[in-house]
């Protein structure tokens, strides 16, 4: 019996380590460039969350702004909160927690690709590891930023958020200035476009334009320059993409057939684009953006009076842009289109969302040479012209401000940017529309409300962080 | 032992001389005339003896003059004179004290007087006439301490076991199961069911009647030898042996029925009740309900068609039925025990039922002189079925026989289902248990080998080899007859094994003939594998209700798998001097898989003491009166290793997004996780007096729960929201006393009266950086935000405190409903209700007493078990004061507010009630709990072997028992009996009671 407890002992060090079989710890997913490649994989999941891109992104951010209207035709009593800015420190956006769960996975990669060469495995390899992953760092940190703090056109020194660099299990950041926010963004893809391989793409997934590249490292340094209002970067970016040739503008023919694919598939004015489809881990069934925004679904955001009296009976955006629901509807609503479904179910589907396209890149240009910089042999309204007649309206001969912003609005509607557009503008919430509305009609600029509370949970286990303005701090 | 001796007397029988005679006679129990096989006979003052046969014959040579000795383990010594006879038959007297003398401890055995911990026992005799479906149920109310609440009356279903209190929140408070030697797999493997409904470990796997003794070992002296897992007391099961004699065969069945307990006689409003009812609120609304344009238009005209008594039609009566074989015998070498036996309960709600069938064979063989080994195997094969029991749903009868209306027809004309109520979403729960399937079929098996050798009497060395494998075969099947929409299957498969080895060696010695020492040291090393499937096939072909009928896009798998494995070495030595001062000592390291690498490995030890007073040749002069008095103490530290595996693991699980799968992280790591550490010290006292009439002893203890396993928010830019951490801090500490006294003991009659009690008294200590915590419960509602539960866990308070609005009454002047405020003020309005904290679920006492009266073979028994102190939510009643008008309340609503001055009413109905009084969680529902239940009267009567002996039988019994037949309490609910939490979690099958025949043969 001796020997078998000599036997027991000796072999024990194994018999004790039972490790999950259904996932994987840290260490060995961390260790080998293919676990670290599925690391950055699964990262990009979480932007797909229905508290991101899979709703809450772009319907707080189209319902805040007044592109949305909330009517009785559809009620289940969705969509309010953003909609009458009714955001409490116990109750408000949810992109902190995804956001920084995102950093972490990221980090958790960057921190380890050292040294990972081996075999088949190349520098370069490794090098379009931490360019994706500082790209996601960068789009985490911007979407909180542009979430909890006031806009950087308006102060910069004010309160931002956390910078997270690494994982440490034990931190509690306290909140960087919006300044230093913004500049470890640009670091980031400023770092991630010098390293990156200018024909990389992650191979593997349903949809290439789900996944960063140099275009769509770019293409976010002229949305981030923009919001900084650098206007020369921002036009220097939106000029390299734009001259990439990678991309075209879609034709009024094309319009209506470019929402709801599979996949945006190769030219057109997809850059960046979040794969929706009932199969991902963080797809949100009934509270997806597709069924949200479907008449015939929960339909609870609606489109304001306000943003379709922008638009010319002619323009494709209005006459494909929006849809009726098939019952009664005597209010007259019209929903957004962009968020058709891709007919993977019948009731319950998804939708891809874009982020980063072309127009934008134009619209971006035009506001930034209207604000002084000079890209040679473009016009602001050459710029504009593109988009205009592309949407089957006629071109203009001069531009103004308004007309920018104008055309900005009508063209990225139901994208989840205006709203962040009037804040770097310093522009008023201002809403004729306001059915079913209990607060917080129009909006004033300035006022504490363009920065959201941070999450009070946080505020509890982080003794370093500080409430914004205007909310209780408890 | 016993067999050495033995054959040395057997060897040494050849030596007599010439002039003696040759005595033959029969040795048989005095209690019922049976023989004793095997009793050894000694001539006294010699060498010289031999050993009965095992008919109980004997034969001696002995002097005339001589005087011979019968003796027997269990039986007191007999001297018996020979005067000359030369045929002398001889009657043994079962040793009381004896027969309770050796107890099963943690590996191996003490006499009562030796042992140093709390410890509580019960024997098969106490166990094998219970009507009850399993083990766990029969210890109610038995023994101080041990708390056993059930879930549920639901057959088959399990209960919690708290013992001295509830010490853990996220780690299990649920004691160890050690059968033979090996400790089994905890929990319940059951899905579909519901049977696991009451929390605790399932042992419906295990015949009652095999069971020979229970132990609970309550305090660390006694629970520390099982480390990691002792925190939660430890109840060992040792299953029977066969004795040496003939081979005895015994029948048993039984038979009974059961019915809902209601001994307050709640029942849904009958129709002219509701209308009643409806039409006062109508009015008190401002209606006029014989208006026909009124939305409150209630007449009797709504009962022309004639009323169902829906709690009648959902319910029946339920039967229990059990039928046993078994046999058991043995010879010098060899021993078994062998038994088959099925049981069926068929459940009070249709479709609710569980069957089992169980076989077991107990072996035991001496090989050598110094080997002997044996085997215990028993296979279970269990058969759950429920209706949707359980989840607060339409198809729950639970919930429908309340609140469907009277004046819905049952029936339709053709004799089908109504399943048009819309008052209950179109759901008639008969249709549902008719139709539709919640089953669990679980075939469990458990087998162990033990090897002992005994090189030299001092020391034995033992290896006991234990496998036990459960395979669950579950099926959930909505059938489109019972309206749940498309027909719809869902399957699981799981399987669970278990391998236990478990080695000791042991040295026992007397040395000087004062000096007792014992020393074991042992090594015990456990793995377990889990792994399940479950597949869901929606849209199955209702004539072919199986996975490949769906179409297989629609077709989800998902697949689990886990695995647990532990190491452990311990040491246990006991020493007493002269048996007055006795000590012991044990210490045990585990290692165990679910700890982080930091902490994986832990010491658990414990030291205990006694000095048995009575032993003292100083109170000699007081041994007529008293017979013993010991004094107990003890102190040890052990843990609690109860939480699912990998938690220590930071990993990364794969996610599925743009159709690839990749990884993210899904738990933080944490190399420090351990376990929960228990530290215990116990005091006690041990008495007896006149000559054993009155027994009894008293502890108290004092719990400290250290380390508590709690999830502990972090910031999320640490990568999570929170992390399992070892945080908290809860104390138990409490007084049990127990009582037994013979106040008869003449020859032929006997009356014995126990009573126990037991005060426990929780506190949480800390809770890390959480003031409270919200317990969530799963079957409220399938919105994660409605899972609150009206109970929650306070720094500075008992482990469980209500938290609820604070209720005033009704205003005596309109009838209204009033609530306290937060500035102390009285409101109608439910918004501005304060909440408070307001008592809390756990009992200050509970305990138990029975009484048992013999004459001769007739014997009537009679156990009662209280709760007293602590507070219960009277839930389900679906009382809300005419807010929906829409479905029936129970009769607890008539007694409302009818003219000004009424006090101690429910509020006036009101037609669409606004004030919302019925919302749950507020102290209008909050009442006492104490209750008092007969748990179980049993008349029995055996027959006199005498009289059987001429049918060549050796026993026949029967017996009539009835199961709490009844309850005394205060509380508007069917049976006060509502769990742990003081509330009745989801919508259970309520208590039953049962009333029982039985028959018992043996030859």
């Amino acid at each position: 019996m001796l020997s078998v407890i000599v036997l027991v002992l000796s072999g024990c060090s194994d018999f004790l380590v039972r490790e999950p079989k259904l996932s994987q710890s840290n260490e060995l997913t961390l260790s080998t460039y293919t676990g670290l490649n599925s690391a950055v994989a699964g990262a990009y999941s979480y932007i797909s969350a229905t508290g991101w891109y899979g709703q809450s992104w772009i319907i707080d951010a189209d319902m805040r702004s007044g592109n949305g209207v909330k009517d009785k035709v559809r009620d289940s009593n969705r969509c309010a909160q953003g909609y009458n800015w009714n955001y409490t420190p116990d109750n408000t956006s949810e992109i902190w927690a995804s956001a920084y769960v995102l950093t972490s996975a990221v980090n958790n990669v960057i921190d380890n690709l050292e040294g990972k060469e081996d075999g088949d495995v190349t520098k370069q390899d490794l090098d379009n590891l931490k360019a994706e992953s500082l790209f996601l760092r960068a789009f985490a940190h911007f979407h909180c930023v542009l979430t909890y703090a006031q806009p950087y056109t308006y102060d910069k020194t004010s309160l931002g958020v956390p910078v997270v660099l690494h994982t440490d299990p034990k931190g509690k950041p306290a909140r960087e200035t919006v300044e230093k926010v913004y500049g470890q963004i640009v670091a980031d893809l400023l770092e991630a476009e010098s390293i990156i391989d200018p024909e990389y793409v992650r191979k593997g997934g349903a949809d290439e334009k789900s996944y960063a590249s140099i275009d769509v490292i770019r293409a976010f340094l002229s949305r981030v320059y923009l919001y900084m209002g650098e206007w020369q970067n921002a036009a220097n970016y939106a000029t390299k993409v734009i001259d990439s040739g990678n991309y075209t503008m879609w034709t009024p023919a094309d319009y209506p057939t470019v929402w709801g694919k599979e996949i945006a598939g190769d030219g057109g004015e997809v850059i960046f684009e979040v794969y929706g489809k009932i199969t991902n881990s963080t797809w949100g069934s009934w509270e997806d953006l597709s069924y949200l925004t479907k008449p015939d679904g929960s339909g609870d955001p609606m489109v304001s009076k306000d943003l379709l009296a922008l638009y010319d009976a002619a323009d494709v955006r209005y006459t494909a842009g929006f849809r009726t629901t098939t019952t009664n509807n005597e209010s007259g609503r019209l929903w957004t289109n962009k968020y058709p479904g891709k007919g993977d179910a019948e009731e319950r589907d998804c939708n891809n969302v874009i982020v980063l396209r072309l127009s934008e890149m134009y619209l971006t240009r035009a506001e930034a040479i209207l604000n002084g910089a000079a890209v040679e042999g473009v016009t602001k309204e050459a710029d504009i012209n593109i988009v205009r007649t592309n949407r089957n309206i006629a071109a203009i001969g001069s531009v103004t401000a308004k007309d920018i912003r104008d055309e900005r609005r009508r063209e990225l509607a139901w994208e989840g940017h205006y709203i962040y557009d009037l804040a770097r503008w310093n522009t008023a919430v201002t809403r004729t529309d306001f059915t079913l509305g209990s607060m917080n009609q129009n909006v004033p600029f300035p006022d504490y409300r363009w920065a959201l509370p941070i999450p009070q949970r946080e505020l509890n286990v982080n003794p370093n962080l500080e409430q914004n303005e205007g909310y209780s701090k408890n | 032992m016993f067999f050495f001796t033995a054959a040395v007397l057997l060897l040494t029988a050849g030596q007599v001389s010439a002039q003696n005679i040759l005595v033959t006679g029969t040795i048989s129990d005095a209690s019922n005339g049976e023989p004793v096989p095997y009793a050894s006979i000694q001539v006294k003052g010699t060498m010289t003896g031999a050993s009965a046969d095992a008919d109980g014959n004997y034969e001696v040579t002995v002097s005339p003059q001589g005087t011979l000795i019968f003796s027997f383990v269990g039986y007191e010594t007999k001297e018996i004179k020979v005067d000359g006879r030369l045929h002398i038959n001889c009657e043994l007297k079962v040793d009381a004290t004896a027969l309770d003398d050796v107890i099963v401890v943690a590996y191996g055995t003490v006499s009562r007087e030796a042992n140093t911990g709390a410890v509580s026992t019960l024997k098969s005799e106490g166990l094998a006439e219970s009507p009850a479906t399993s083990v766990d149920k029969m210890l109610s109310g038995k023994m101080a301490g041990v708390q056993i609440t059930s879930g549920s009356g639901q057959p088959g279903s399990t209960s919690t076991i708290r013992i001295r209190g509830t010490s853990s929140i996220n780690a299990g408070s649920e004691p160890l199961w050690v059968i033979d030697g090996i400790p089994v797999a905890p929990g319940d493997f059951r899905q579909f069911s519901n049977a696991g409904v009451g929390g605790g470990s399932s042992t419906t796997f295990l015949n009652p009647n095999d069971i020979e003794s229970i132990t609970i070992l309550k305090d660390a002296a006694a629970a520390s030898v099982y480390g990691s897992r002792a925190a939660n007391g430890v109840i060992l099961v040792t299953t029977k042996t066969g004795k040496k004699g003939a081979s005895k065969f015994t029948a048993r069945a039984k038979y009974g029925v059961q019915q809902l307990i209601n001994d307050r006689n709640i029942h849904p409003l009958t129709g002219s009740e509701l209308i009643d009812y409806r039409r006062t609120a109508a009015i008190n609304a401002g209606f006029n309900p014989d208006d026909p344009s009124s939305q409150y238009y209630f007449t009797e005209k709504l009962l022309s068609n004639g009323t169902t008594d829906w709690y009648k039609e959902l319910t029946r009566q339920g039967s229990v039925q059990e039928y046993e074989v078994n046999a058991s015998g043995g010879t010098e070498k060899a021993s078994y025990y062998s038994s088959i036996a099925y049981h069926k309960n068929t459940g009070v709600f249709h479709g609710v039922d569980y069957s089992r069938f169980t076989a077991r064979v107990n072996a035991d063989m001496q090989l050598t002189r110094t080997l002997k080994s044996g085997v215990r195997v028993n296979f279970s094969y269990g058969d759950s079925n429920s209706g949707q029991m359980g989840d607060l749903y339409y198809s729950n009868p639970t919930v429908a026989m309340w609140t469907i209306n009277p004046w819905t027809p049952f029936r339709n004309d053709d004799g089908s289902y109504n399943t048009s109520i819309p008052e209950n979403s179109n759901t008639n729960p008969r249709a549902v248990a008719e139709y539709d399937t919640y089953n669990d079929k679980e075939y469990r098996a458990q087998a162990n080998l033990y090897l002992e050798w005994k090189p030299i009497p001092q020391l034995t060395l033992k290896t006991t080899d234990g496998f036990e494998a459960d395979i669950l075969d579950s099926k959930q099947y909505w059938d489109p007859r019972s309206n749940k929409g498309a027909s719809t299957l869902f399957k699981i498969w799981s399987k669970d094994l278990r391998y236990t080895t478990s080695n000791t060696i042991t040295y026992a010695d007397k040395y000087a003939g004062a000096h007792d020492l014992r020393i074991t040291v042992g090594q015990e090393a456990m793995l377990d594998t889990y792994d399940y499937l479950y597949g869901y096939s929606p849209d199955v072909d209702p004539m072919m209700p199986y996975p490949n009928t769906s179409t297989a896009e629609k077709d989800e798998v998902q697949y689990g798998i886990s695995d647990e494995s532990m190491l452990s070495f311990f040491g246990i030595a006991d020493y007493n001097y002269m048996n007055r001062y006795f000590f012991q000592a044990s210490v045990r390291a585990d290692g165990s898989s679910v700890f982080g690498q930091e902490s994986r490995w832990g010491v658990f030890w414990s030291v205990g003491g006694s000095w048995n007073i009575s032993s003292e040749s100083w109170m000699k002069s007081s041994s007529y009166w008293l017979d013993i008095l010991k004094i107990r103490a003890s102190y040890g530290v052990n843990g609690n290793n109860n939480i699912v595996p990998y938690k220590a693991y930071g990993v990364y699980s794969t996610t599925q997004y743009n159709g690839t799968v990749g990884m993210t992280p899904s738990s933080p790591a944490n190399p420090n996780l351990a376990w929960e550490k228990n530290k215990t010290w116990n005091a006690g006292v041990d008495f007896g007096f006149f000559n054993h009439r009155l027994n009894g002893s008293i502890d108290y203890y004092n719990r400290l729960t250290d380390d508590m396993l709690l999830s502990k928010s972090v910031p999320y830019t640490t990568g999570f929201g929170s992390n399992f951490m070892n945080v908290g801090s809860v104390r138990n500490r409490g007084v049990e006393i127990m009582l037994d006294g013979d106040i008869i003991r003449t020859g032929d009659w006997t009356w014995n009266v126990g009573f126990n009690i037991s005060f426990n008294r929780s506190k949480v200590l800390d809770l890390g950086d959480s003031e409270y915590l919200e317990l969530a419960d799963s079957r409220l509602s399938t919105s994660s935000s409605n899972r609150g539960t009206p109970v929650r866990i306070v720094e500075g308070k008992s482990m469980y405190t209500f938290y609820l609005r604070d209720w005033y009454g009704v205003n005596p002047s309109t009838g209204a409903g009033l609530w306290w405020t937060e500035e102390g003020k009285l409101t109608s309005d439910r918004s501005k209700a304060r909440y408070v904290y307001c008592g809390s679920p756990e009992p200050k006492a509970t305990g138990g007493f029975n009484t048992t009266v013999s004459w001769k073979g007739l014997s009537l028994s009679a156990y009662f078990e209280f709760v007293t102190g602590n507070k219960a939510m009277e839930t389900n009643q679906y009382i809300d004061d005419g807010y929906s008008m829409n479905s029936n309340t129970s009769n607890v609503a008539l007694n409302y507010w009818k003219k000004p001055g009424d006090t101690g009413v429910t509020p006036k109905p009101v037609a669409g009630n606004s004030g919302m009084y019925h919302v749950s969680y507020s102290t209008r529902f909050l009442k006492k709990g104490d209750y008092m239940r007969i748990k179980d009267i049993t008349l029995s009567y055996s027959l006199p072997y005498k009289a059987l002996q001429k049918i060549r039988m050796k026993g026949l019994k029967l017996y009539v028992s009835a199961l709490n037949p009844y309850t005394f309490h205060d509380l508007n609910v069917l049976d006060p009996e509502v769990g742990s939490l003081g509330y009745t979690m989801g919508a259970t099958h309520s208590m039953v009671k049962s009333f029982i025949g039985g028959i018992e043969v043996s030859f």
